[in-house]
């Protein structure tokens, strides 16, 4: 029986150890929005850093990531529309799109394409800086590294998400109304009355909070793996994946908690 | 190790490019939430206008009510009155209750796919506006279920309308008839010759006429002669009248002397008393002549006749 006692430690071992990490995690988070939240933190330095993470986040992937939703949303609102026209649909095509491409895909899109490209590096980064004990050279030298490198990290990747899932939004609902009523105003009456029928100021606040959760998810889960990771170098791959998996579950945990919130 | 690799003061403008997105981003939200209140239609007054419906099936709150293809209100509220109807509560922005009159017809259109409609129409504009208290009715007709009936209706039609359009149906030998009547009529004497059936027969009656028409002119001349010798100058009646006025003055005179035979008669009546009186005397006298003569008679030998006459 002791190979069934060792079975059960080890798995029940394991199981505790992935809650303690989501635990750490949330805690950390928890410690990160308190942080966000305390304005006794900000300074000019903190600000700059701020600005530089947006900068590197958002602003220098605006263009290409803009054109990349386009063309996307433009496929796919092309693909509803003859889809629901051949179905006789034709008037529920800016609804589906709407509800579909605007308000779960476009958010969904933004938050997982941040989280590739800088979430990792996030991940990548903190990690490396856990094992070269550069975090504890910060706090012996008296500088809160939450404050001046985990902080505007966070702010930088909600900001980012946000800033691009707004314009990406924006953008797709411009191609949706040329798709359907081409360069004319007559569809405007029409168009608005969709709009005020899929858009409730309810519906709006949760997207703009699942948006919020998608931007702290990115860079919050990132740099608690990037802390987990113990001090060895060889872990350091390790701390990514686990913090790139951990990443995906929670947004796709948020994207699915807020169907379920939306429609059921 | 993954660091940004420039410097903070080396990325041109850095401040403005990070205000201007964070900026986009709240311009975006701030507008993008006014525009959805917008068309929510929370910065425009609307009336509430309630149809009754015999069922409320398919009609969900928010449903649109469309007019021309356009979007002009929505479902806001669905009860049941107390008759047991569904009353359905619509939300119509006032500047379109204008498309909205007493004689609107509101009908409830459920497809095959695809969610039910409401759709208002408006025939006549001029018609007088929607009264604030009216209850229009909402026409629920469910065209799937009617359809097979409609469908057995029209097949009665069509075979109906098979029936009298085949070849020697009688619309067909009407139809016929008419085109011989109506190629008749193109003829020379036209209608007349149409009805009558001939050129012959339409020649007799336009014969007939022509006599008549002449007989008609002499007839003419001849009441024109009759007027002057009747009431002309010494005509018939100017005689009657002058005989009539002789008439009257003979009956007049007639009367004068009837007057006179009437005193002659009572004159003749006092006479006729005398003349019994004289009468018996002249009895007697003859009498008296008599003996004598029979006196004479008796001394005269001669035997002759003798013959005496009375007055």
């Amino acid at each position: 029986m002791s190979w069934l006692t060792d079975l059960l430690t080890r798995s029940g071992d394991a199981l505790i150890a992935r809650f303690a990490a989501w635990a750490r995690t949330l805690r950390f988070g928890t410690v990160t929005l308190a942080g966000i939240l305390s304005p006794g933190l900000y300074n000019s330095a903190t600000r700059t850093v701020v600005q530089k993470q947006i900068y590197f986040t958002a602003w220098q992937i605006l263009f290409g990531f803009n054109l990349f939703a386009a063309v996307f949303s433009l496929i796919l609102i092309r693909i509803a529309t003859t889809a629901a026209q051949n179905y006789g649909l034709g008037d529920l095509a800016l609804e589906l799109i709407l509800r579909i491409l605007v308000i779960e895909l476009l958010p969904l899109m933004t938050a997982l394409f941040i989280a590739l490209r800088s979430g990792a590096a996030i991940n990548a980064e903190v990690a490396l800086m856990n094992i070269t004990n550069e975090i504890e050279a910060l706090h012996s030298v008296g500088i809160d590294p939450l404050r001046l490198e985990f902080l505007p990290r966070v702010i930088g990747g909600v900001v980012s998400v946000l800033a691009l899932t707004a314009l990406t939004s924006l953008t797709a609902l411009l191609i949706a109304y040329l798709e359907l009523y081409g360069p004319q105003a007559h569809g405007f009456a029409d168009f608005t009355w969709v709009i005020g029928q899929v858009y409730s100021p309810l519906l709006l606040f949760g997207l703009w909070l699942k948006c919020l959760l998608f931007g702290l998810a990115v860079t919050v889960i990132p740099i608690a793996a990037g802390l987990d990771s113990p001090h060895k170098l060889f872990f350091a791959p390790i701390a990514v994946l686990s913090g790139m998996v951990r990443l995906f579950f929670a947004l796709m945990l948020i994207e699915v908690g807020s169907l379920a919130i939306t429609y059921l | 190790m993954a660091r940004p690799p420039l410097p903070a003061h080396l990325i041109k403008h850095l401040g403005l490019k990070v205000g201007l997105l964070v900026g986009a981003t709240v311009f975006i939200a701030v507008a993008f939430l006014v525009y959805t209140l917008f068309a929510r239609g929370l910065f425009e007054p609307t009336r509430t206008i309630t149809l009754i419906a015999d069922e409320v099936d398919n009609i969900a709150i928010g449903m649109p009510l469309n007019f021309s293809g356009f979007p002009i209100g929505e479902v806001s509220r669905v009860t049941l009155t107390e008759q047991g109807q569904g009353r359905v509560e619509i939300k119509v922005p006032t500047k379109h209750l204008r498309w909205l009159r007493g004689t609107s017809i509101f009908t409830l259109q459920k497809s095959l796919v695809g969610g039910a409609k409401i759709r208002v129409y408006s025939t006549d504009l001029k018609a007088p506006p929607l009264a604030p208290d009216a209850t229009p009715q909402l026409h629920t007709g469910d065209i799937g279920e009617e359809l097979p009936a409609l469908v057995a209706r029209a097949k009665a039609l069509l075979d109906n309308l098979e029936r009298l359009t085949q070849e020697g149906s009688a619309l067909d030998q009407s139809l016929g008839h008419s085109n011989t009547v109506l190629g008749r009529m193109t003829g020379e004497y036209g209608v007349l010759e149409g009805m009558l059936g001939s050129a012959d027969k339409a020649k007799k009656v336009i014969a007939a006429l022509d006599q008549s028409n002449k007989l008609l002119a002499s007839l003419n001349g001849l009441s024109l002669k009759m007027d002057r010798r009747v009431f002309g100058q010494d005509g018939v009646m100017d005689q009657t009248d002058k005989a009539m006025q002789q008439a009257n003055a003979a009956l007049l005179q007639t009367r004068d002397s009837l007057k006179k035979a009437d005193a002659i008669l009572a004159d003749a009546k006092e006479a006729s008393t005398d003349l019994v009186l004289l009468r018996s005397e002249i009895d007697a006298s003859v009498n008296k002549v008599n003996g004598l003569i029979d006196e004479i008679n008796r001394k005269w030998p001669f035997a002759r006749e003798v013959e005496m006459k009375l007055p």
